[in-house]
């Protein structure tokens, strides 16, 4: 379900702990990851429609939102020859990063287009090569937040979620603004 | 009166069955003061409480932390998730660190006093609640403010106050742009003291002749008996 060196996408419909063991996720290893569980709103729950979809070699998207523009743009983005598989909306934001990548765009520039292009809500994370990118829509009302220490930069939903990373009780903890686009690279850290 | 200090440690037992705890007190009882430990991002700990009970909670905090709390004090010793306060009917929220979006939404009555900052939509739909925020809050905070008020130290982020009702605003540092219907008015004497007693209740020092007082101009909810005929 991935293209590139780098970047292994896994999806499957399940409770999140079968999924995990399925795919022996404890044993891997690496230097960045993005996991996410899907509470389908727009589309079928179904290993396809699940998330991370990728946007190309070594890129990835997860998204938490409700595009309203989806059809259109899916129409549109399908006579530039983008291939789309299921009716899921997250799968279009995909494709249109896919897309203005394709047209030579940054990484950074093609998500700050989309905040015009895209129209509902939206909180990205997007996983590269070597890193990954945080993108939030203007409203910004899905929520982030980022936890930071010397060690490494996470970033989940809810503060919930960090909380078995070590060293999290002393990490700085704080929200992404809207409207901008964060990212970090392992070629940044070194 | 003995005031015994009872630790419940969420690592250990869960939110449902603290709240239970705290939902059974009757006013009177002895257990007024409990420490809350590991709180670890859960969500919706100690809310709906209707009694004069203080309780600190050691670390971070989920969404909607004390929110429809009347009488009871709620100290975090974190930051706080979405929602903190929500419709806080009367007693305090003392958020030490950061609060999420919407802290104080639709709130009636009490105090919310945020040390760090809150980000987007901090009191939005306000009834009646007092916010201070000691650091700067984020786009559309305020938004539909019915009643009460919003302090805030720091600077306020896009389109504040958008759509306000009765609601008032005092900032003291940088408002990014003012919302529909939103606009600056004179600090008379007489709120400059209440903004005074305000800021004293929440431990702040910012002094209140550094604040601008924003609000309604009124003319996006009332109704104009001269423009009838447009109608």
């Amino acid at each position: 379900m991935s293209a590139g060196s780098r970047i292994q996408i896994m999806k499957e419909v399940g409770p999140p702990a079968e999924v995990i063991e399925r795919f022996n996720v404890r044993e891997m290893t690496g230097t960045h990851a993005i996991g996410h569980t899907r509470m389908a709103t727009e589309s079928a729950v179904t290993t396809s429609g699940s998330h991370p979809f990728s946007t190309g070699a070594d890129l990835c998207l997860v998204h938490n939102g409700s595009l309203s523009n989806h059809n259109s743009l899916r129409r549109t983005l399908r006579r530039e020859g983008i291939h789309f598989e299921t009716e899921n909306d997250s799968e279009v934001a995909a494709g249109y990063i896919t897309s203005r990548l394709n047209r030579g765009d940054a990484l950074k520039e093609a998500l700050e287009r989309s905040l015009d292009d895209l129209d509902g809500f939206f909180t990205f994370a997007v996983g590269t090569g070597d890193g990954f990118a945080v993108l939030r829509d203007r409203i910004a009302c899905k929520p982030a937040v980022m936890a930071e220490t010397e060690d490494y930069v996470a970033m989940a939903s809810e503060y919930r979620s960090l909380v078995s990373l070590p060293g999290i009780a002393e990490a700085k903890i704080w929200e992404p603004e809207p409207a901008t686009v964060y990212s970090w690279s392992l070629a940044d850290a070194s | 009166m003995h005031r015994e200090i009872r630790t419940w440690d969420l690592s250990a037992a869960d939110v449902r069955a603290l709240n239970q705890s705290l939902h059974d007190l009757k006013p009177g009882m002895e257990d007024t003061h409990w420490r809350i430990l590991s709180p670890e991002g859960a969500h919706a700990i100690a809310c709906g409480l209707m009694v004069p009970v203080t309780v600190e909670i050691d670390g971070h905090v989920g969404y909607y932390c004390a929110g429809m709390n009347k009488d009871a004090t709620v100290i975090i010793y974190g930051n706080a998730g979405v929602g903190v306060a929500e419709n806080l009917m009367s007693g305090m929220v003392h958020v030490q660190g950061n609060a999420s979006q919407s802290a104080g939404a639709s709130g009636h009555g009490g105090l919310l006093v945020i040390d760090g900052d809150a980000s987007a939509r901090c009191g939005i739909s306000m009834k009646g609640i007092s916010i201070v925020v000691k650091g700067s809050v984020g786009h559309m905070s305020a938004f539909m403010a019915q009643a009460g008020d919003l302090v805030v130290c720091g600077d306020a982020g896009e389109a504040l106050g958008d759509s306000i009702y009765e609601a008032r605003i005092f900032v003291r540092g940088k408002v990014q742009d003012l919302g529909a219907d939103c606009i600056e008015m004179e600090l008379p004497a007489d709120e400059r003291e209440e903004l005074a007693a305000l800021l004293e209740r929440a431990e702040s020092s910012a002094r209140p002749e550094d604040f601008r007082r924003y609000g309604s101009a009124r003319e996006l909810y009332n109704f104009h008996i001269d423009h009838a005929g447009k109608y």
